[in-house]
């Protein structure tokens, strides 16, 4: 018999799901988290899955540190993290261990364990390139820690990680679920160095869901059907080691909102901070969330202000196309600070070739923004999320640490 | 040696016609219950009813329709290793048994409380592996493990009331600081003996008993023992009030010698102390919430894995048979060297000193090790074969 962690499990049938499933559809029905979600696309493919997918109900960012003693304890644990990723987006009953070891399963999504609509997202972090693995020479170009900007207030015990998983699904159990198995195989070769659970909103009363602000958020995303786009914005470079193809780069912010602070601000104040409508998300010049802010006819900023988060981020000119990123963000929520406020905000994320490119000139642009009074960034972390796994032999990082 | 499941006569007393008819069972009565095979358990049918016997994960219900409550096995004939257990079957009850089959020989086992055991009819299932056969653990198997285990409290309680004397005449003496020096060596001398849950009785919170529970917390009166002393000895405490909680100290340890040779340790308590130790060391001393100051947490924890392995070392003939123990050895071992390289001429890294890359190595290989320990005691829980 084998011991926990090399135990076998029997997997469902290749119910992984449809080919392709990316969301495509209205803009407005994909965007409803807590609506059916669409079949997350099959966990065998050159990207991974919860990349470009809108953010599901429920998720768990967390950010673990690599404790495997040297390059083939690294190699055993990617390929357990494959392996139960594998296992658990696919769903399924865990063979029955007789006498020989507790359960092995927690047992908490029932004994059918469904995979839910799971997806699970790793990355590295540059630290995981340091002397410990020999893999100083396999880093990705663009890979850094993440910076401290101006107006961040960073704790080092919520920041970086040599690997991060993003879990995600319709279901809180679902989530917890994964977290748990995963730990349970990996004790050995990582623990978790920080992690946050976040949801996504509903929409309401339609389009996209909103922020803890009370402001629709992520509305002027790019086409990820534009595979184009997604190739200059989004997937790794052609400069890039042959092996990070098919990867991105993740930037994860944890952001406090100073939600009591803001709710004593008044409407006006607010969105012009924004540069959109509250009640409706349309940019201050136009009706609805999915207009088009006309800039060129507004030089000086009387309609939407040229310190507004809307225009800072993205000014929508030539030269700032370039820099735009994927957002994928989550909100989080976890408890009451020494002051008796709520701590809540937002779990920023967002996908990128570059993140200096991109995440970081969006936010130097913002450095100075009216709304960097009302937030409080604490934590987070730059990483690459590494290629999708090709087939049943392939494993996560496989052409990293090879 | 009393292990009876392989032989054929039990499997004569099977006494119905799937008995002879041992691989094709289509022909018995199975009835197509909803969501499982229906099996019989009572002894004139044991196994009758597994009429489509396949490969892969499954529920069957096993039926008991005896008047007395039944442990109900799936083993393999030939060697009587479980591929899965139910323990007692209520008389006319149903229940469900998940099991992973494989390629292989089957055969249900049905033991009436107060009678015999009885083999049913042999059942073969061809395809790939399944899950694991083992076989199980007597009373008898575990009395030499027990025995050592035994002898080597004992002998380290006879330590410990060297070491807690010591530390009750440093205090005595109103000397502090060597009273500081002593308290540690006397900790660790009862931290070996690997207690857990219970072992000793209402001994171990006399003795060891944190302030947690106690309406009075550290002033509680029922705050006593070495956690009591210590937040005496590292939180200015007088050497005239720190007296009497010493000499208790001293008197418990001393009455626990004096009752240890009367209490019963039940054998199927050694597996689940194989992993219980740790456990506990995980819940109070890597997290810090056992320390009253001395920040003496990971001699603690190095000491529990030194009672862990006077546990498991005594069961190995046991278990080596019945699992591979390379990933408790890997595990076992890699704790100890982390653990050791914090302790530095004659001092141990304090919790709050140890860097985050550190503590994280050694919480993982504790936990690395548990998670391979918990398979101990699923293996080693005594089981009864006649």
């Amino acid at each position: 018999m084998t011991g926990p962690g090399r135990r076998s499990f029997l997997r469902g049938a290749l119910a992984a799901g449809v080919a392709g499933a990316v969301t495509t559809g209205s803009a407005a029905a994909a965007k409803d988290p807590t609506s059916p979600s669409p079949k997350p696309p099959p966990f065998h493919g050159v990207h991974q899955a919860g990349i470009l997918e809108e953010p599901q109900a429920r998720s768990v960012v967390a950010a673990f540190d690599v404790i495997a003693e040297g390059k083939a304890e690294l190699t055993d644990l990617l390929r357990a993290l494959t392996d139960r990723a594998r296992v658990l987006t696919g769903g399924g009953v865990p063979a029955e261990p007789g006498i020989s070891a507790p359960p092995p399963d927690s047992g908490i999504l029932g004994p059918d364990a469904p995979a839910g609509g799971l997806t699970v997202t790793a990355g590295v972090g540059a630290s995981l390139f340091d002397d410990r693995f020999g893999l100083a020479a396999k880093r990705p170009k663009r890979l850094t820690a993440m910076r401290t900007f101006p107006g961040d207030d960073l704790d080092p015990a919520w920041c970086h990680g040599d690997l991060v998983l993003t879990l995600g699904a319709a279901d809180e159990d679902t989530v917890l679920h994964a977290l748990r198995d995963i730990c349970r195989h990996t004790r050995g070769g990582m623990q978790i160095r920080w992690r946050i659970s976040g949801f996504s909103n509903r929409p309401r009363p339609s389009g996209t869901p909103r922020n803890l602000m009370g402001f629709k958020d992520g509305i002027a995303n790019p086409d990820i059907t534009d595979a184009a786009a997604m190739n200059r914005l989004v997937w790794a470079a052609r400069d890039e080691p042959a092996w990070t193809s098919g990867g991105t780069y993740q930037v994860i912010r944890l952001i406090r909102m100073l939600v009591e602070f803001w709710d004593r601000v008044g409407l006006p104040e607010q969105e012009q901070m924004f540069g959109r409508s509250r009640d409706t998300g349309a940019p201050l010049d136009g009706l609805h969330e999915t207009d088009e802010p006309r800039y060129a006819a507004d030089p000086i900023g009387k309609v939407i202000p040229l310190t507004s988060h809307i225009r800072r981020a993205n000014p929508r000119v030539p030269d700032t196309e370039g820099s735009r990123i994927l957002r994928r963000s989550s909100n989080y929520d976890r408890g009451v600070d020494g002051a008796g406020n709520l701590d809540m905000g937002l779990v920023f994320g967002c996908f990128q070739q570059d993140p200096h490119r991109q995440f970081e000139a969006v936010q130097e642009r913002l450095a100075d923004e009216p709304l960097t009074d009302y937030i409080s960034p604490f934590g987070g972390g730059y990483f690459f999320v590494l290629p999708g796994v090709r087939d049943r032999v392939d494993h996560l990082g496989r052409g990293m640490i090879e | 040696m009393d292990d009876d499941r392989g032989l054929p006569w039990a499997r004569l007393l099977g006494g119905s016609l799937c008995a002879v008819l041992a691989v094709s069972l289509a022909a018995c009565s199975g009835d197509g219950h909803r969501g499982g095979t229906a099996v019989q358990a009572d002894r004139a049918h044991c196994g009758r009813g597994w009429s489509d016997p396949h490969a892969g994960t499954q529920t069957l219900l096993v039926h008991n329709a005896d008047s007395a409550a039944a442990e109900v096995d799936l083993i393999d004939p030939s060697t009587g290793a479980i591929y899965a257990e139910l323990e007692g079957v209520g008389p006319g009850t149903t229940r469900a048994m998940r099991v992973t089959l494989g390629g292989g020989t089957y055969a249900f086992w049905c033991f009436p409380e107060g009678g015999r055991p009885v083999t049913g009819p042999k059942v073969t299932v061809s395809g790939p592996a399944g899950g694991p056969a083992v076989r199980p653990v007597t009373q008898n198997d575990l009395f030499p493990a027990l025995r050592s285990y035994r002898a080597y409290v004992t002998k380290g309680l006879g330590v410990l009331r060297d070491r807690v004397d010591e530390l009750r005449d440093a205090v005595r003496s109103g000397d502090l600081d060597a009273a500081r020096a002593k308290w540690l060596p006397a900790h660790l001398a009862y931290e070996r003996l690997g207690a857990a849950y219970g072992t000793f009785g209402d001994y171990a919170d006399k003795i060891d008993g944190r302030p947690a529970g106690l309406p009075e917390g550290v002033r509680d009166p029922g705050f006593t023992g070495f956690r009591r002393v210590e937040h005496g000895l590292w939180h200015g405490e007088s050497a005239a009030s720190l007296r009497e909680p010493a000499d208790r100290l001293a008197a418990d340890v001393r009455a626990l010698i004096a009752d240890f040779p009367r209490e019963q340790i039940d054998p199927s308590d050694l597996g689940l102390r194989a992993h219980e130790i740790l456990e506990n060391t995980i819940q109070f001393e890597l997290t810090g919430k056992g320390d009253q100051g001395s920040g003496t947490a990971l001699a603690t924890a190095s000491a529990n894995l030194e009672g862990t392995r006077a546990v498991l070392d005594p069961m190995r003939p046991v278990l080596k048979p019945r699992m591979d123990l390379t990933g408790v050895d890997t595990w076992l071992d890699r704790t100890a060297k982390l653990l050791e390289a914090q302790h530095r001429h004659g001092r141990w890294t304090p919790l709050d000193e140890l860097g985050t890359t550190d503590r994280e190595r050694i919480n993982g290989a504790v936990g690395a090790l548990v998670e391979r320990l918990a398979s101990v005691a699923t293996v080693a829980a005594v089981r009864r074969t006649s």
